[in-house]
């Protein structure tokens, strides 16, 4: 039943990825974004993280993507707006992607073969067991990750801000 | 108190450093201050050592300089008895100098730049004499080269000045080649190049290995060249071009002994090449015969101690030929008091001419420069060996152990001698007895030298009588004070060398025919330049053909420049053609363009579009998955 | 780990200086903070800690570290007489300080995950530093290439990490290199996949052939300052990371990576020496010959054996410092002629000779002529190479070094060339910066021992 369920919700999330490129209109990519967003949250429910499936919408679904809108709507992008592509980069990405696909496949074909002791915890999604490894075993990169986000808020503030007309 | 022997060599750098970089602000007392006082600093702590050494060897390593592989250099210092001599001579000789320097160089615009370099040089030349491993001692080497061309070629202005810089610094680039050649030999011989594990692996082989008489063979080129010995001599004397405290302390008293010093130090080396000492012992006595013969006929007065210098040099590679090392680095102590006293007083007495150094116009200048006419005589004294002047014990060492070598030699040698004595009183006479040959100007101007200079000329000039007395032979009573000393040094070399030893009565005698020599000459020279009051013309017309032959220093100049310069020049101008601009500007030329075409072609890769960038990475990325998947 | 503390310590009171005003002492207390951070540093020699299992402290972390503290010093040095946007002076300083920490981080991890943070704090903050200069396009452009490039890289060493974790079940460096040696024929091939984009990920943050384009657009847009930052406390944190990384949990597979490290090395010592040569903008031609670099570098990385950690090290430190002079003394020529063009130099030997003698040294530090530390960072790394039998690789690496000394000998005669220079200047904080590098380049020359014994 899960399979099932795995493999529709793979079909689900690629399908409306491909819809996110192929769309002419920035705004129906944005939308067809979060939908693939949910997908993917179903695919946490699948793996007994609810926890992680809740938060990826909210994060993601919630607010990147609203705030995309906003800049979409804000520099009124749309689809004339959109500048030309040549053939021949539209060629080149796509034979790259294509290769890229090609080779991942290929070499994560044996991955059912893992050596034995080494499957990971089922559990390790439900929200105590999460909080539990946060807050012991990766303590450290929780603190330090706050760094990183000191480093984001300051650079965004003083991207963002306007230029005083000084001198 | 060895601890601080890295003080020795620290502080005439310190020196340099600081007037090199402030020699604009310091006035000229302070200058000399600096530069005199931390030579005085490294005496000091050289005789305090010296004071408490006994006899054994202290190593003193700073850090590790360079290890790579299997090759590991220390930079440390070495001190025993050997480097302790030749400290004392460096550090008191040349502060002796550089008060002297002081007073010589007062006038000179550039008068910061000398002191520094003067500084450098110590600096260098104790980095030589102190350094536990052959590679510290070619820095060392090296340095003292480059300071011998700087200071050679100070006043640059001169053309000729810095031809003679130049030549000095050639010549000894034919000689460094063979020490570097050398110290690689050792290197891949013994796996090493410090001295205590070189000596102590060179007990392993027999006398006469032939790597060994290698080694020591190249090691020896590099002696020849800066101890100035025949075929590379010829740069010396016209390294007279640079100042005379220069002469007195690169040219005289401490570089050019560096290779007697290097030979002494690896004398354990020489010992097994029997084939070696043999070849040092004609080339130095060769030396000694050839220089002095050249410095019969010479009028420059500092030209012609520069041959007696050379000369000199001679017998200290006779005594080391012997096996002697004892009577070289005496002799070489004993050379650097009256030989840098003779410069120095010829220094005085060019001061005092305002400049003039031939002596065909000089002659009477006793009766102006007191102080000056008495030290040159003390010297000339002592380098002509009347007892008990110091050149007489040190000489006479050598004489005797060239006797026991071989008679025949030893009239050879005996000869050289007696030039010397000839040579050096008729420069005597000719500078200061008789009457003033030069202009009404420079009569007006004749005048004592200040006492900054005069001082050092007269503890010079006690050194040079009584430096003798550090290693008076038993035949007088004496104890070998010296030989003594530095026996913990030869003791290896002296249980595998035969010393052949020579009678009481015969060696008295030895010393009998020396003595009786140089007082003939002395008076041959009396009669001919003050008797006859001859004074030499310096016009090729009136010379014989031998005269002729002398008084152009053989034409050696000559021939180097008909069979070595001009040869050479013509290969170059054709190689020039042919060589240079058809075979290798084709090639290299050819193979520059071709990358700078690709280089051309390669940037256009650089085309700045993002789309391209991600594009050729991910290809990248396709490309390594497959190769690795398929190799 | 304390070095960590203190630049994050530094970073906030670096923010704070903003609200409790006093920004005026700001500039000395970061100068005091990092020598301070320097001093901890060496007082930490020979200890060895592990944190949470996530940051180990260990000789090898304490000599790179000590290596990014000290150009960060030098750099700050730098920044004094060069900052032209005061307004913004402790949002800047906070974020170069925060990026330092980052790349303490990836010096000192010992979990993929610290691995993946320390990166990314350097990467965002090099983001922003290089788009600072609002008005310029080229910065602009700089910061935008930069990120997007970036964020496509750090897509590659998530990918990659995810799958190593899927073949070892472990974050832990050193538990995967147990894992690796344990499993050494039986290796699922996810675990190969998840190496190879790992590598391509390192590969980018290093710049290395052929994921180094970014690197010559990013160099010459962004504003020289922070170009010195990333050619040297960037470079250095992202090479420690991937020797570290190598080591650690690869080298039971050394067969199945080495060939193709060599490849990138060869190709990126070619490529960035062959390409520089026709530059005619000093920037670019550092940033190229910053490609260059990484090259020989690699060759340290694929020698795996103990002279990898010393040669490295010496080649960083030696690098950094040449760049950092070079750099300095190209923003007091640009800051008068407005550009970076080598032709800016005319004349600079007779109006400056100290900084003529500046560049000389630095010049041929690069270049890798004795007596300056570039030929001894230089020999280390080839000899380590060819201890492992690469021969062939350090030919090629030889024959890019001669390629090198052309355009790096180009500037050189173009200082001595013409004199209608007009004088140029330095403050005194780059003037000691300068004296500090330039000794520092002929001292390690002299006696490169000391340093290459620290890590054996």
């Amino acid at each position: 039943m899960t399979q099932y369920f795995f493999y529709f919700l793979s079909f689900l999330a690629i399908f409306f990825a491909a819809l996110v490129v192929l769309s002419k209109n920035p705004v129906h990519s944005v939308l067809y974004l979060i939908l693939c967003f949910f997908s993917i949250a179903g695919h946490y429910i699948l793996l007994n993280a609810q926890f992680l499936a809740a938060v990826h919408i909210i994060v993601y679904a919630g607010a990147i993507m609203v705030l995309f809108l906003f800049v979409l709507m804000l520099m009124n992008l749309n689809r004339d707006s959109e500048p030309p592509k040549s053939w021949q980069g539209k060629v080149a990405a796509t034979l790259a992607a294509g290769l890229l696909l090609l080779v991942f496949t290929a070499s994560i074909k044996g991955a059912d073969a893992l050596p034995s002791g080494n499957q990971p915890d089922n559990t390790v999604g439900l929200l105590t067991n999460l909080g539990k490894t946060l807050y012991n075993d990766f303590m450290l990169p929780f603190e330090v990750s706050s760094i990183l986000f000191l480093v984001a808020m300051v650079g965004a503030v003083m991207i963002g801000k306007r230029e005083e007309v000084s001198e | 108190m060895t601890n601080l022997s890295w003080l020795i060599p620290v502080l005439p750098l310190l020196g340099f450093l600081l007037i090199a970089l402030f020699a604009k602000s310091l006035p000229k007392t302070l200058v000399g201050l600096i530069a005199s006082g931390t030579v005085l600093g490294s005496f000091i702590i050289a005789v305090s050592i010296f004071l408490q050494n006994d006899g054994t060897a202290h190593t003193v390593k700073l850090f590790d300089w360079i290890s790579s592989g299997k090759l590991h250099i220390p930079f440390a210092f070495l001190i025993d008895p050997l480097s302790l001599v030749m400290l004392l001579v460096v550090t008191g000789v040349g502060f002796l100098i550089h008060v002297y320097s002081v007073g010589y160089m007062s006038h000179d615009e550039r008068f910061a730049q000398f002191m520094s370099y003067l500084n450098l040089f110590v600096f260098f030349m104790l980095l030589l004499v102190m350094g536990n491993n052959y590679i510290v001692m070619f820095t060392g080497w090296e340095g003292v080269g480059l300071c011998s061309y700087l200071l050679i070629g100070f006043w640059f202005k001169n053309t000729d000045y810095n031809n003679a810089a130049k030549k000095a610094f050639i010549m000894n680039r034919i000689g460094d080649l063979g020490f570097i050649l050398g110290v690689l030999l050792i290197w891949v011989t013994f796996g090493s190049v410090n001295y205590s594990e070189v000596f102590s692996g060179a007990e392993g082989f027999t006398k006469g290995d032939k790597v060994i008489t290698a080694i020591t063979f190249l090691l020896f080129i590099g002696a020849m060249g800066k101890s100035a010995q025949i075929p590379l001599y010829t740069w010396l004397p016209d390294a007279m071009a640079g100042p005379t405290p220069v002469s007195a302390l690169i040219h005289a008293a401490t570089m050019v002994t560096a290779g007697v010093y290097m030979i002494a130090r690896s004398n354990i080396l020489y010992t097994l090449s029997p084939d070696t000492l043999n070849f040092v012992l004609f080339i130095g006595l060769g030396t000694a015969i050839f220089a002095a013969t050249i410095g019969l006929f010479q009028n420059d007065i500092k030209k012609v101690l520069a041959y007696s210098t050379v000369s000199q040099l001679g017998f200290m590679f006779i005594a080391l030929g012997t096996g002697a090392y004892t009577a070289g680095v005496f002799h070489l102590m004993t050379h650097a008091f009256f030989k840098a006293l003779l410069f120095l007083g010829a220094g005085s007495v060019i001061h005092a001419m305002s400049g003039e150094q031939d002596i065909k116009n000089m002659g009477g200048l006793r009766k102006h420069l007191p102080i000056t006419y008495i030290v040159f005589l003390l010297a000339t004294v002592a380098i002509s060996g009347i007892p008990p002047f110091s050149g007489f014990f040190s000489k006479d060492e050598i004489l005797a152990h060239l006797y026991a070598h071989s008679p025949v030699l030893w009239g050879f040698a005996l000869l050289a001698s007696m030039l010397t004595a000839f040579y050096m009183f008729r420069l005597f006479f000719l500078t200061f007895w008789g009457g003033f040959r030069g202009t009404k100007h420079q009569l007006e101007h004749l005048h004592e030298s200040p006492l900054v200079m005069t001082a050092p000329l007269m503890v010079l000039a006690v050194l040079s009588v009584l430096g003798g007395f550090l290693n008076v032979p038993e035949i007088f009573g004496g104890n070998l004070a010296l030989k003594n000393f530095l026996s913990p040094v030869f003791e290896a070399s002296e249980l595998r060398s035969f010393d052949p030893h020579i009678g009481h009565q015969t060696e008295i005698m030895l010393m009998a025919i020396a003595v009786g020599m140089a007082g003939i000459s002395i008076f041959l020279a009396y009669s001919r330049y003050v008797a006859n009051n001859e004074v030499p013309s310096g016009d090729e017309k009136e010379m014989s053909w031998l005269e002729k032959l002398v008084f152009n220093k053989y034409y050696v100049d000559e021939a180097y420049d008909a069979a070595i310069v001009k040869p050479l020049n013509w290969i170059s101008r054709k190689s020039e053609i042919f060589i240079e601009k058809q075979l290798i500007d084709g090639t290299v030329e050819g193979s520059a363009n071709f990358t700078l075409h690709l280089g051309g072609l390669l940037r256009q890769l650089q085309t700045g579009h993002i789309g391209f960038y991600l594009i050729a990475m991910v290809l990248a990325v396709v490309a390594i998955f497959g190769y690795t998947v398929l190799f | 780990m304390n070095a960590l503390i203190s630049l994050s310590v530094l970073g906030i009171v670096a923010m704070l200086s903003e609200i409790f005003n006093f920004k005026k002492f700001l500039y000395s207390l970061i100068l005091l903070g990092l020598v301070a951070a320097i001093g901890v540093n060496v007082m930490e020699w020979g200890q060895f800690q592990l944190w949470y299992g996530m940051m180990i402290v260990d000789e090898f972390t304490l000599a790179f570290s000590g290596v990014i503290l000290l150009t960060g010093f030098l750099w700050f040095l730098l920044v004094a007489d060069n900052h032209q946007d005061k307004a913004h002076i402790s949002d800047h300083f906070a974020i170069s300080l925060f990026a330092m920490a980052g790349a303490i981080v990836m010096v000192s991890y010992n979990n993929l995950s610290m691995l993946f943070l320390g990166i990314e704090i350097v990467s965002i903050s090099m983001y922003i530093m290089a788009s600072t200069q609002k008005n310029d396009l080229g910065s602009n452009e700089a910061g935008f290439k930069y990120f997007l490039m970036g964020a496509f890289a750090t897509g590659f060493i998530l990918f990659g990490t995810a799958l190593l974790y899927g073949a070892t079940a472990t974050f832990d460096i050193q538990k995967i290199g147990v894992f690796v040696t344990e499993h050494n024929s039986e290796l699922p091939a996810i675990f190969y996949a998840g190496l190879i984009l790992i590598m391509v990920g390192m590969a980018f943050k290093i710049s290395a052939v052929p994921f180094h384009w970014w690197a010559p657009d990013v160099y010459t847009g962004s504003p020289t300052l922070i170009t010195a930052f990333m050619a040297t406390i960037v470079k250095t944190a992202a090479f420690a990371a991937f020797l570290r990384l190598f080591i650690t949990c690869f080298s039971g597979v050394e067969l199945f990576w080495n060939q193709t490290i060599m490849i990138m090395a060869g190709a990126t010592i070619l490529l960035g020496n062959i390409t520089a040569l026709l530059q005619n903008d000093f920037k670019r031609i550092l940033a190229f010959s910053s490609v260059a670099h990484a090259g020989y570098m690699l060759l340290a990385v694929l020698a795996m054996n103990n002279q990898s950690g010393g040669s490295l090290l010496f080649y960083l430190l030696a690098y950094s410092i040449s760049s950092l002079s070079a750099f300095a003394v190209l923003l007091a020529v640009a800051n008068l002629k407005g550009n970076t063009n080598v032709q800016s130099f005319k004349g600079l030997a007779k109006k400056n000779p100290f900084l003529a003698f500046v560049v000389i040294v630095a010049m041929l530090s690069l270049a890798g002529i004795p007596p300056t530390a570039g030929f001894f960072a230089k020999y280390y790394i080839f000899t380590a190479a060819i201890a492992n039998n690469y021969v062939g690789l350090t030919l090629v690496a030889i024959t890019g070094s001669i390629v090198s000394i052309f355009y790096y000998f180009r500037i050189v005669i173009v200082m001595f060339e013409g004199d209608e220079s007009t004088e140029v200047t330095v403050g005194s904080n780059t003037k000691a910066l300068l004296v500090i590098c330039s000794v520092l380049v002929i001292l390690l020359g002299l006696m490169p021992d000391f340093l290459i014994g620290l890590l054996k």
